[in-house]
Parts: structure tokens; sequence; C-alpha cells
């Protein structure tokens, strides 16, 4: 039986896992700690590994992100009122496409004002371009409270944006 | 999104967490691949114990002694080389009148010599050996096609009966008698050979 080798498996995500590490814990040198870690546990259960290597790496990093945070506590939790910004639309709203690179800066400050199970969803979705079922399996939670998260990132992105902009 | 956007909105890992990682990768796969030698290294050890403490077991089943006795050992080994360098006997002869005057002079002890040849043990001859540090006589006596060496040496211990050991797959027989040491061993069957060390030490 052939064993899978753990560098060429893990390695090409290791780019998305920082991205993830870094869109959760919003700074440099926490996003490298999570990602170390997460390799060392990624390491730790390999053996377990069955499917595709990079949802399963990532959902290491979200875990490790939030266990962190637990031990830590240096990031505040900021509760997402779900009532008071229930309105979204599905696609990606004008501002978000007609971005120039002028915006990006005031665009990721707007999606790091989001709580972080709306910053992963909506980076594992747009930026690492998974499905919403995949984004369910990676998260542990049901697809369409996925939906409702990217749908209200997006939606709230936009409120900051355009009132960060204004 | 477009994949300039994408770009713009991720970051990539920084070099030195990349080649930390990389490293770190790197090592796991190596003793991933080195962990399966000492796996098996380990098993042939476990095998090899295994074996050993068949032996053991299969040594206390047929009674013997110490496996690893030096003098039993140097009697194997002696009755191995006086067969395998064509040096069986120094007299050849089946007269016991002859084979144990000739030690006469060569041991500072006389031998006692039997002739077994009505039982079917008929003497072949006798050498010289070097045994258990000194100078032994060694008689030879046949059984059909195998060759039978009796190593005889004097000894302060007390009597014992013949007690059978096996070693590389060689019956031998030891017991004393009279101030003398006796050693049996042969690939005969071991009660063949049990009979001939029960009529030779005079039961």
């Amino acid at each position: 039986m052939a064993e899978r080798e753990i560098e060429t498996t893990l390695l090409p995500h290791l780019d998305s896992a920082y991205n993830l590490a870094r869109w959760l814990s919003r700074s440099e040198d926490d996003a490298k700690d999570i990602t170390q870690e997460a390799f060392a546990r990624a390491l730790r259960f390999f053996p377990s590994l069955k499917g595709s290597a990079k949802p399963w790496l990532l959902s290491i990093v979200r875990n490790t992100f939030y266990t962190s945070i637990e031990q830590n506590r240096r990031t505040q939790h900021e509760p997402f009122d779900e009532e008071q910004h229930g309105a979204a639309d599905d696609a990606l709203g004008p501002e978000l496409l007609s971005m120039r690179n002028a915006d990006v800066v005031r665009m990721r400050s707007a999606v790091e004002a989001l709580p972080a199970e709306y910053r992963e969803a909506i980076v594992l979705r747009e930026l690492e371009g998974f499905s919403y079922a995949e984004i369910a399996e990676i998260t542990g939670v049901p697809i369409g409270t996925v939906m409702s998260r990217i749908s209200r990132a997006r939606a709230k992105a936009e409120t900051l944006l355009r009132r960060g902009g204004k | 999104m477009t994949p300039q956007e994408k770009e713009a909105f991720s970051y990539a890992a920084p070099a030195d967490l990349r080649a930390c990682i990389t490293g770190e990768l790197r090592k796991a796969d190596l003793s991933a691949t080195e962990s399966v030698r000492p796996s098996s290294r380990f098993f042939y050890v476990a095998l090899g114990l295994a074996w050993a403490a068949s032996l053991v077991f299969v040594a206390g089943l047929s009674s013997l002694q110490s496996v690893a006795d030096p003098v039993m050992q140097q009697v194997v080994s002696s009755h191995v080389r006086s067969m395998m360098a064509e040096h069986l006997t120094d007299v050849d002869s089946s007269d016991r009148h002859t084979v144990k005057p000739w030690f006469g002079g060569k041991l500072d002890f006389s031998p006692q010599v039997e002739d077994l040849s009505a039982e079917g043990f008929p003497l072949v001859g006798g050498r010289l050996d070097y045994v258990a540090s000194r100078p032994v006589a060694a008689l030879v006596y046949r059984r059909q096609q195998h060759t039978i060496n009796l190593f005889i040496w004097p000894s302060s211990g007390a009597a014992t009966r013949p007690r059978l050991h096996m070693q590389q797959g060689y019956q031998v027989f030891d017991w004393s008698k009279d101030g003398m040491q006796y050693w049996l061993i042969s690939d005969l069957n071991a009660s063949e050979l049990q009979m001939m060390a029960e009529r030779l030490r005079g039961q």
C-alpha cells in the first residue's frame, strides 16, 4: 500500500491555509502561529486523512484558530445580529465587482470587521472557491447556515464599505 | 471574483513560514519511511527472541541443562571436527586390547575401553583430543552409518546418571562414574544412544 507523501500532499495548500489563518486572526504574527500549529496537528492526524487534503487542512486551520482564541482570549468575539442584517442578495454587490486596486485596502478592512464565522465563510467561498457543501463540511455547520452567512457577509461588507467610503 | 481580485485579497504564506513548514513536512516524510525499517527490525528481533525462547522451551522439555554449557559445546565441536577432517581415529582397531594400550603414555589416565560389538556398537578406534582445557581420550564407535564419539577424562565430581542434551541436531549424554567424566555424542537417535550410555556405565 502506497503511503501518501506528506510534503506533496500538504505543502500545495500552505498559501490557502495561511490565507484563512490570516483572515481569521487579522494579524500576520497570529496567522503564522496558527498555520504552524495547524500543520503540526495535520502531521499528527495525517494517517486519518482519507479524502481531499485541502478542505481537511483548512478545517484544521480554523479549529486551531478557534482553539487559540479560546485559550488566549485575545481576539474578542463580536456577536453578529442576524435580524438586523437579515436582508442580502446572493450575488456579489456592485462595489465588490467593480473593485479597483485602490479599494482593496478599504475592502479588506470591511471584511476584517466582520465576525469570524462570516470572514471564514466568505474567504472559503470567494478566495478558495469552495462550494457551499464543502464549506459546510469544513466549518461543521448546515449548508443553509453557510449560505446565509455568506450572503450576510457580503451585505455587511458592502454596508461597511459604503460607510467607510463616505 | 476575478483572479486579479482574488490575488489582491489573498495573503500568501511568508517565506520564513514556508521554509519552516517545508522542513517539518520533509522531516515527517523521512521519519515515515525510516519508521518502516525500525519496526521490521523490531519484528526480526522479536522473531529471534521467540525462536530463542522456543529453543529454551524445547531444551527444558528434553530435561536438558544449560544450553550454553561450554564443555558440551566443545564436545559437539570436537565430534563435528572429527568427522569433517577425516581424522576420526589415531588408532584404527576394533580390538579394545589394542586401543586401550595405545593411550598409555599419551594421557595421564587410562580410559576404560568397552567392547560393545555384541550390542551392535562396534569399536572403530581411538584418538587423542583436547576438550575442557585438557587432553582427553576419544573412543569412536559406530552404529550402522552413525558415528559415535565417546570422550573420557578424569573428573572430581560426584557420580551422575546419564543426562540427555540436544545440541545442533546431535544427541549428547553426559555422566560421571568412578572419577571419570563421560560425554557420548552422535546423530544416532536418543533411545539407542541412551541404551549405549547405560551399557557403558554398567547398568
